[in-house]
């Protein structure tokens, strides 16, 4: 039991941290957003540079992938970093090429990073399968939550099976990839919101100094916390479907009530394009509803630890 | 950064849990309905924590020299988890091994250690906790409580309220104002009270929570020997911040309610509730806030393993762990309807301890507070 980097953990975040600091933040995304893009330079920088490949190395292992992928949602990286970095590995035991979206078979919802996609891994309840994406398969969708939708046009290629069980593999490590997704963005949510009402002033003081706005923040920080240490234990013991379910059930939870206390706190600002916050708190949104949101993954996990026999722990 | 537990805790685990099976008696679970504080549970500790210190298992995480082995706080939280499972068989020497202890340790003279540290280390004595007052309860520093230096002693007046465990305590550690000139945290001093000084009156305060579980304390020109002070007069403030921090996180009341959680599962089974999918969210929404509390919990625990002066994550846990016991305690409501009505039930039992959780050791305020102020770092005003 240690809960602090080691010496490579800690080397690892100092490089990917140095990478998004020049290639992401905030700025980048809404640029891209603008264009309605995903961020392939960033995607192929950090895949080049091993970062998404850290599940399968030799030295590292999945804990250390949430890192990863916990750095980039909280810089804003729009690349599909739980995808590629956590659940190609996962379920595929290799990284695939990217950006990799995952969605569920039949399922006529918009799919994150669809349309940019070169890899598609799709839950099918037992089996998993792995498509290659043709161009043209999916459209565009217009949205506002700050990351590129896609739907299918027609129907799509069954492609290559992973093997019976790979569903429920995918559904696990899909599971975890959200979680530590959501802790980045409800992190970054959390950070500029402290930011805004440390700077905001009104009745002649602070109104982060006020305790009716302090104890909301507070909350929110000690769920992000939670979530950020579920996901990681989750991770290190190989997503089992109960701390997998229970770790995105608490962060999906817990990114709807950073959703709402962030926007409510940073006022009519919180609504701009000009102001951050936006990025991670409307992303929040889109991660929270994934694979059927809190309440799938609960069911999930509770039948994990008390319906499907055994603790599941 | 890794969560396995090394192999030896395991081991030893799995023995303490042995131990317990071994030791407790068939009456325990009666016993334990009304909380470490009651009658029983108090008797019985003297008993038992004698038994836990001929294992070596009470004090191991003291250091070498004051008897103990040394052992990681990794190993004292197993403890504390595996007695928390059970109802805390402990009683109120849990308080003496996690904070009064290691507070001697530091601001003892060799006297006091002398003293108080074999016969905590032995397992049969029993300390109250003589800090809030009518006036001082979240903002302790408000406390009124006198202790007037008279040549070699010091003469006490005033009182201590929601005390639990003082009608069969040995001990008090108290706090007052040694200063009557002085204010806030100045002029502060810490007494190590024997309890039967004369002039100590004990009255039980009626509660819903449990029979004798909180009391409120009377000194009236009570004498103590300035040998009972702990730390230099009139700046005992440090020596009570210190005893808070390891005070605060002392309880693995996480462990129970993560244990009570699939007791409630089995009840909701029987009673054909597991086939409600509300049921089964809710269920999984609050093993998520306990399994969050042990997490952070950790977190604490692993910055104490390395020796790091208490940081607000104490507080994160703290602000966790009555997260955890509330979800469990609406649960329990929730599964067992109006039967958790009646005194005894299981449903009622566990939301009847867990209702103090948010007010024991530090209300929830004081904590989000300093999560605010130290972890989050927003402005005073």
């Amino acid at each position: 039991m240690d809960l602090a980097p080691n010496e490579e953990q800690q080397a690892i975040l100092d490089a990917v941290e140095s990478l998004l600091g020049q290639r992401a933040g905030a700025a980048r995304a809404i640029e891209l957003d603008r264009l309605g893009e995903a961020d392939a330079d960033l995607q192929a920088e950090l895949d080049q540079s091993g970062f998404l490949d850290i599940a399968l190395d030799d030295e590292m292992g999945f804990l250390e992938a949430v890192l990863v992928v916990e750095a980039i949602s909280q810089a804003g990286g729009l690349v599909t970093a739980g995808a590629s970095a956590l659940v190609a590995p996962g379920v595929a035991g290799e990284s695939l090429p990217g950006p990799v979206a995952l969605m569920q078979a039949g399922d006529k919802g918009p799919v994150r990073y669809a349309a940019q996609a070169r890899t598609l891994l799709v839950d099918a309840g037992d089996e998993a399968f792995r498509v290659e994406i043709e161009p043209g398969a999916f459209e565009v969708v217009t949205s506002n939550v700050m990351f590129p939708l896609g739907r299918a046009v027609g129907e799509l290629p069954d492609g290559d099976s992973l093997g019976a069980g790979s569903g429920a593999l995918l559904r696990n490590w899909w599971r975890v990839a959200l979680a530590a997704e959501m802790v980045g963005a409800m992190q970054a949510a959390l950070d500029v919101t402290v930011e805004f009402v440390t700077g905001r002033r009104q009745f002649g003081r602070a109104i982060g100094s006020f305790q009716a706005v302090q104890h909301r923040l507070a909350t929110c920080a000690v769920l992000v916390e939670g979530s950020r240490w579920l996901v990681r234990e989750a991770a290190f013991r190989g997503a089992p479907p109960e701390a997998a379910a229970t770790a995105a059930g608490h962060a999906a939870a817990a990114a709807g009530r950073l959703f709402e206390e962030t926007q409510q706190l940073t006022g009519a600002m919180g609504y701009t394009r000009e102001h951050d916050l936006h990025v991670w708190s409307m992303r929040l949104q889109a991660l929270r509803l994934e694979l059927g949101g809190a309440g799938e993954h609960r069911r999930a996990a509770a039948r994990a630890r008390w319906l499907d026999g055994g603790s599941g722990a | 950064m890794e969560f396995s537990w090394l192999e030896a805790d395991l081991t030893f685990r799995r023995e303490l849990i042995d131990f317990l099976q071994r030791t407790l008696p068939e009456e325990w679970d009666e016993m334990a309905k009304d909380g470490p504080g009651g009658d029983a549970q108090a008797t019985y500790s003297r008993e038992f924590c004698a038994a836990l210190a001929e294992h070596g298992w009470l004090t191991q995480h003291w250091p070498k020299e004051y008897g103990g082995k040394d052992a990681t706080p990794w190993r004292h939280a197993i403890v504390g988890e595996e007695m928390w499972k059970v109802g805390e068989p402990r009683g109120a020497q849990y308080m003496n091994v996690n904070w009064v202890g290691p507070t001697i340790m530091k601001y003892g003279t060799e006297e006091q250690k002398a003293l108080h540290l074999p016969l905590i280390s032995s397992g049969n004595v029993l300390w109250c906790q003589g800090f809030s007052e009518p006036e001082a309860g979240s903002d302790l520093v408000a406390l009124r409580t006198l202790a007037l230096r008279e040549g070699d002693h010091y003469v006490v007046n005033g009182s201590k309220i929601w005390t639990s465990y003082v009608n069969h305590a040995d001990y008090c550690f108290l706090v007052a104002r040694s200063d009557p000139e002085s204010k806030r945290h100045q002029g502060i001093t810490v007494l190590l009270l024997p309890m039967d000084l004369d002039g100590i009156e004990v009255r039980e305060i009626p509660s819903v929570v449990g029979e004798r579980y909180f009391h409120e304390v009377f000194f009236t020109d009570v004498r103590v020997p300035v040998s009972c002070r702990l730390g230099p007069e009139n700046a005992g403030w440090d020596v009570v911040t210190y005893s808070l921090a390891y005070e605060r996180v002392g309880a693995a009341r996480y462990a129970r309610a993560v244990l009570t959680l699939d007791a409630l599962a089995e009840h909701a089974r029987e009673r054909g509730l597991l086939e409600d999918p509300t049921v089964l969210e809710r269920l999984s929404e609050a093993r998520e806030v306990c399994e969050m509390a042990r997490l952070l919990t950790y977190r604490v625990i692993d910055l104490r393993a390395k020796d790091s002066s208490p940081t607000a994550d104490t507080n994160v846990a703290r602000v966790a762990g009555t997260m955890a016991e509330r979800a469990v305690s609406e649960l329990a409501l929730a599964v067992f309807g109006t039967d958790a009505l009646v005194y005894g039930n299981f449903g009622e039992s566990y939301f009847r301890m867990a209702m103090t959780a948010g007010v024991a050791t530090g209300t929830t305020e004081v904590n989000l507070n300093l999560v605010a102020s130290r972890f989050l770092g927003l402005p005073r005003e």
